[in-house]
């Protein structure tokens, strides 16, 4: 039982990885009141970056420094659209991740579906890693495992409500008029936590390329960035929760893996529907059954309008 | 100094205007690019033109590629009017196809009943797939954005679970696809379908509905100002649940026609992004039923020319980041399009307001 238990969370807590960081990234977009809907092609491109850069370097780091700045570079073109622009943010999203899903593929072409000579393996942390269950799943994988669930959270847990920068943050997300007649720049932030909540979506890919899969290939991402996009909405808009969000998605596609390797008599496919089932669940349930969350788990109230400085 | 003004409409011409502009930058980068990886971009482009428009073979591609993009297109446009977007076309389209294939498959009998038959069941599971985020929509305001999407993702893996599992093909042995399905929608021109001039009248016909009936006259004003249409009693609920039905049974359309029409059987893979190809027919369109005929003629043109570069080893997602790209400049075209040029601030009526 607690082999079980252990090898169910050590699955959940490294696939559930990528969900929560590109979760995490989106809670920043989405707090400055820019949905990013592109995450799916910013993690693809990330994803076949990530794969490129650790096949050309020789190191797994140089390939998640390279997806993380493809991905900033992609959100920016998202933001240059969406906020400096101010394009209709739904369509600029589409269209990010239909170019960075175009794209992946081209470029990925010569590597897809290698196996990679470097990856992300299992580096055990001494001590932490031999506590109980919890240990080999946080302690006893590759490096990116706990600081994913715990360290970034906690950081943008601490700018976002504990600083006087996040206030301005979330201010803009809320009342951009108001923030901006108190003198924040509403423009600046919305467009660089865009971005970087673009290189959290790059990195999120090249976790997955370089220590989920690992390997590249077309479609690996397989609406990964959309689950991530709807746990934010889940989450309520908060890192901590994003990211143990991200590690209950996990759980749901690690639950689908074990019936695969136990020969459970469902079928493969029809397994794999349980992470996009679960999502479908879990956004609408807490909404029908607890009316009152949705006052506390609300979106900020500027979420998806661009700001006109003249319109009063 | 002249000044520009951001004003909350866009003229139709500046619309135009800022897309043609739009086009030639997508044109301009993507020429850019391929010559950029050692390609000859004017023989690339003559290659294009003569194995699209300029064939005979292209002109019948172009329309079993238009025939679907009409359907999907449309789909999205109609839950535009009333300020939704269904995002889960290529969901729908897939359990369209599923539902026409399950009678084709399964139901004997003469042509004349069974192609109807697999109209309906098509349009029954396209509903049905759609209805879960509808009334999440309607009843507890979860975005349709979201749930219609996820549901692609699962039409896909069922789709792929009937082709290599339960409705394989047990004779030829095709990967990942059923059967042959007999029953065929007869042929028109070439490899061309009956379906395509049927997609066209059924656009049109959305068209009229949404202009002429009071039921479309309704569906617009909720979709342009929900608060005037609250208060003048119109039934929005019930307009919402309505206007998401009938995108999902457009978009079910699209997957029978593709099955009973081109493909003949049911596929894992076989919607082929026309659903999400559908968005941006819509947003080309610009939420007029009519306008989503070349719209869709423009997006065909894109695969069309997509193939010509596949044959040129480009990797067949290649058109997808094309058709990314133009999107994204007509999205800041279409907002771009808002800006006219006013009078300088500095004469006397907005100094004094000021």
């Amino acid at each position: 039982m607690i082999m079980l238990l252990t090898g169910l969370l050590t699955t959940a807590a490294l696939a559930g990885g990528v969900l929560s960081l590109a979760a995490l990234g989106e809670v920043l977009a989405e707090r400055v009141g820019v949905t990013d809907l592109g995450v799916e092609g910013l993690m693809s491109i990330g994803a076949a970056t990530a794969a490129l850069a650790a096949i050309a370097s020789g190191s797994p780091w140089v390939g998640l420094l390279a997806a993380i700045c493809v991905g900033a570079a992609g959100a920016a073109a998202f933001a240059f659209a969406a906020v400096v622009m101010r394009a209709n943010q739904v369509l600029c999203g589409l269209a990010t991740t239909f170019l960075g899903l175009g794209l992946s593929a081209t470029i990925g072409h010569s590597v897809a579906g290698l196996p990679l000579p470097v990856t992300f393996g299992p580096e055990p942390v001494p001590l932490l890693s031999s506590i109980p269950v919890i240990g080999p799943a946080f302690f006893g994988q590759n490096l990116l495992v706990f600081p994913i669930y715990l360290v970034l959270p906690a950081l943008l847990h601490m700018l976002l409500f504990h600083t006087r920068h996040g206030l301005n943050m979330r201010a803009v997300g809320e009342n951009p008029a108001a923030a901006d007649a108190v003198g924040v720049p509403v423009q600046a932030i919305r467009f660089w936590y865009t971005v970087l909540g673009g290189a959290f979506a790059g990195a999120a890919g090249a976790y997955l390329s370089l220590a989920v899969i690992p390997s590249w290939s077309e479609g690996m991402v397989s609406g990964r960035g959309w689950i991530a996009v709807a746990l934010v909405i889940f989450s309520g808009y908060r890192p901590f929760n994003a990211a143990g969000a991200g590690l209950l998605f996990g759980l749901i596609s690690a639950i689908g893996f074990l019936g695969q390797a136990r020969g459970w008599p469902i079928a493969a496919p029809v397994l794999n529907m349980l992470p996009y089932l679960g999502t479908l669940a879990f956004i609408i349930l807490p909404v029908v059954l607890w009316k009152r969350m949705r006052r506390a788990m609300a979106a900020p109230a500027a979420l998806g309008f661009p700001y006109y400085r003249s319109v009063r | 100094m002249t000044r520009f003004q951001r004003f909350p409409t866009a003229p139709a011409r500046l619309v135009l205007a800022w897309r043609a502009a739009a086009l030639v930058a997508a044109a301009l980068i993507v020429g850019g690019l391929l010559a950029l990886s050692g390609r000859d971009v004017f023989v690339l482009g003559e290659l294009v033109l003569r194995s699209t428009v300029g064939s005979r073979f292209g002109l019948e591609d172009l329309a079993l590629f238009m025939t679907p993009l009409v359907l999907t297109g449309a789909a999205v446009t109609v839950t535009s009017r009333i300020g939704l977007w269904n995002i889960g076309g290529e969901g729908q389209f897939y359990l369209g196809a599923i539902g026409a294939a399950g009678v084709g498959l399964y139901m004997p009998g003469p042509q004349i009943v069974v192609l109807p038959l697999m109209a309906l069941a098509a349009i029954a599971c396209g509903m049905a797939w759609i209805v879960v985020p509808t009334l999440a929509r309607a009843y507890a305001g979860v975005s349709e954005i979201i749930t219609t999407l996820l549901l692609n993702f699962v039409a896909g893996l069922l789709t792929y679970w009937l082709a290599t599992g339960p409705w394989r093909d047990r004779v030829t042995g095709a990967l990942a696809s059923s059967g042959r399905i007999s029953d065929a929608i007869p042929e028109l021109w070439g490899v061309v379908h009956w379906g395509f001039p049927l997609s066209l009248a059924i656009a049109a016909g959305l068209a009229a509905i949404m202009t002429w009936t009071s039921w479309g006259y309704e569906v617009r004003v909720s979709g342009a100002n929900p608060g005037a249409a609250r208060y003048a009693g119109m039934p929005m609920r019930g307009r919402v649940i309505a206007v998401m039905l009938l995108s999902g049974a457009l978009a079910a359309l699209a997957g029978m026609f593709e099955v009973a029409g081109t493909v003949h059987r049911l596929q894992g893979g076989m919607a082929d992004n026309f659903g999400y190809l559908g968005i941006v027919v819509a947003v080309l369109a610009r939420r007029s039923c009519l306008a989503v005929i070349p719209a869709a003629l423009l997006m065909a043109l894109i695969l069309d020319a997509g193939i010509v570069l596949q044959t040129q080893q480009l990797a067949a997602t290649a058109v997808l980041a094309i058709t990314g790209l133009v999107l994204l400049l007509i999205a800041i075209g279409d907002e771009l399009a808002h800006y006219r040029p006013v009078a300088p601030a500095s004469s006397t009526r907005s100094g004094a307001a000021a």
